[in-house]
């Protein structure tokens, strides 16, 4: 049977709603390690008080854990980024040692361009040389974690076709250890916003390779972000997973002859009272689809 | 050579997406004749409505590193939600972002603050 995962955020509400969900429901936890971090006066990365909550959490239920960064920024080009990606290394390394994560992935993209704080996942052209850099990022992140991927990231905008997108990743995975995590929401959402059908999208993809599947729900941009009255659909993870991302999930995880694990994403302070059934209806549908 | 052009790219773009006008500057990024032809080509097909959407996320991701981050904040914007959001506007504008934690920002935030009142 798949594993059945939840990400544990650094929200005090998120966690003691969660509380019983947490402990009881799920087979594995998937967390930000740089959420779990603050640099210190010396400079240095320490971790934060998340972080002994969770490794106690961990230690107490003998779940395992596995790492999904979004900072990394594993297609960044830019010298000016080369110091800090160093100091997160090391951090990543000392993380390890606590969690031994299962696997380590982070989304693709760059999510420090030019080096600043930019923390939203942006999209690399999708030429060779992207292709080594993230190859290169990926078997920096492998010398710690054996097992390592990239997610298909949400970018709303694009520097190419984003139907070129799947074969783009399969080239980057194609190496020893380097796998994908398939976010089915960030299919449908960027399907949605660029105008495809996101079935053309994973017909295309190496499915060969994904070893974990996203799934998250998200909403509407207001209508007042843009002079042209448009709205996109976010990637924001704060509402129910939709039902046409289920119906994706129902087809395309049969197709994953690798798969280890399906996570489903919450973002934090996006968990209410009403939302704690919604969670555990979801762990429960998800459990479900996998028996079939 | 590729990877030049590649990191001029990121450059232009982190100034882009950080500037007032990220859609003005972005046109102008597009026609700098330091990049490739390929890189320009690609940045002047950039959706205007998606590069604007994704300046707005940069900014937001921020504005919640600040809020997590400053122990002033959370009251600042019960207080005055309208005077704050227009200070972190003027904030956003005229430091790039470099706090990848919320006290980093907070510190770089308190001394932009500071030399504003001075």
């Amino acid at each position: 049977m798949i594993p059945v995962g939840l990400s544990l955020q650094p929200d005090v509400v998120f966690l003691d709603l969660l509380h019983d969900v947490i402990r009881d429901e799920v087979d594995y936890y998937e967390l930000a390690p740089e959420t779990l971090w603050f640099r210190s006066s010396s400079g240095a990365l320490e971790p934060n008080g998340f972080h002994r909550m969770f490794r106690e959490l961990a230690a107490s239920t003998q779940k395992p854990v596995v790492a999904h960064g979004v900072g990394f920024s594993v297609g960044g080009a830019s010298s000016a980024d080369a110091a800090r990606r160093e100091s997160w290394l090391e951090r990543i390394r000392a993380d390890h040692a606590v969690f031994r994560f299962g696997w380590y992935t982070d989304h693709l993209g760059v999510s420090a361009l030019g080096g600043l704080a930019t923390t939203l996942p942006l999209p690399v052209p999708m030429t060779d040389a992207s292709v080594t850099r993230i190859r290169g990022a990926l078997a920096a992140l492998q010398r710690i974690v054996p097992d390592v991927g990239v997610e298909n990231s949400v970018f709303y905008y694009h520097l190419g076709d984003p139907l070129d997108e799947p074969e783009f990743l399969g080239h980057i995975v194609a190496g020893p250890g380097h796998h994908l995590l398939l976010d089915l929401h960030n299919v449908y959402t960027t399907a949605l916003n660029a105008g495809f059908d996101p079935r053309a999208y994973l017909a295309k993809l190496p499915l060969d390779a994904v070893i974990e599947i996203h799934l998250s729900g998200g909403s509407e941009s207001p209508a007042a972000w843009l002079p042209s009255g448009r709205t996109k659909r976010l990637d924001s993870h704060d509402s129910a997973v939709p039902e046409p991302v289920w119906a994706l999930f129902d087809e395309v995880w049969p197709r994953c002859p690798n798969l280890r694990g399906v996570t489903l994403e919450r973002m934090e302070d996006t968990v209410t009272v009403p939302d704690v059934a919604v969670v555990r209806a979801e762990l429960h549908r998800a459990r479900e689809a996998l028996r079939r | 050579m590729r990877e030049r052009d590649d990191e001029l790219c990121e450059e232009l773009l982190a100034g882009a997406l950080t500037a007032v006008d990220p859609c003005s500057a972005l046109r102008i990024a597009a026609r700098d004749r330091r990049l490739s032809s390929a890189a320009r080509e690609r940045l002047s097909a950039i959706d205007e409505d998606g590069f604007r959407i994704s300046a707005l996320l940069v900014a937001r991701l921020r504005f919640e590193r600040l809020l997590h981050g400053h122990p002033d904040v959370p009251a600042w914007l019960d207080r005055d939600a309208a005077g704050f959001t227009e200070t972190f506007r003027r904030y956003h504008a005229a430091v790039p972002p470099t706090g990848f934690f919320p006290p980093d920002e907070a510190r770089t935030f308190s001394a932009w603050l500071a030399s504003q009142q001075r």
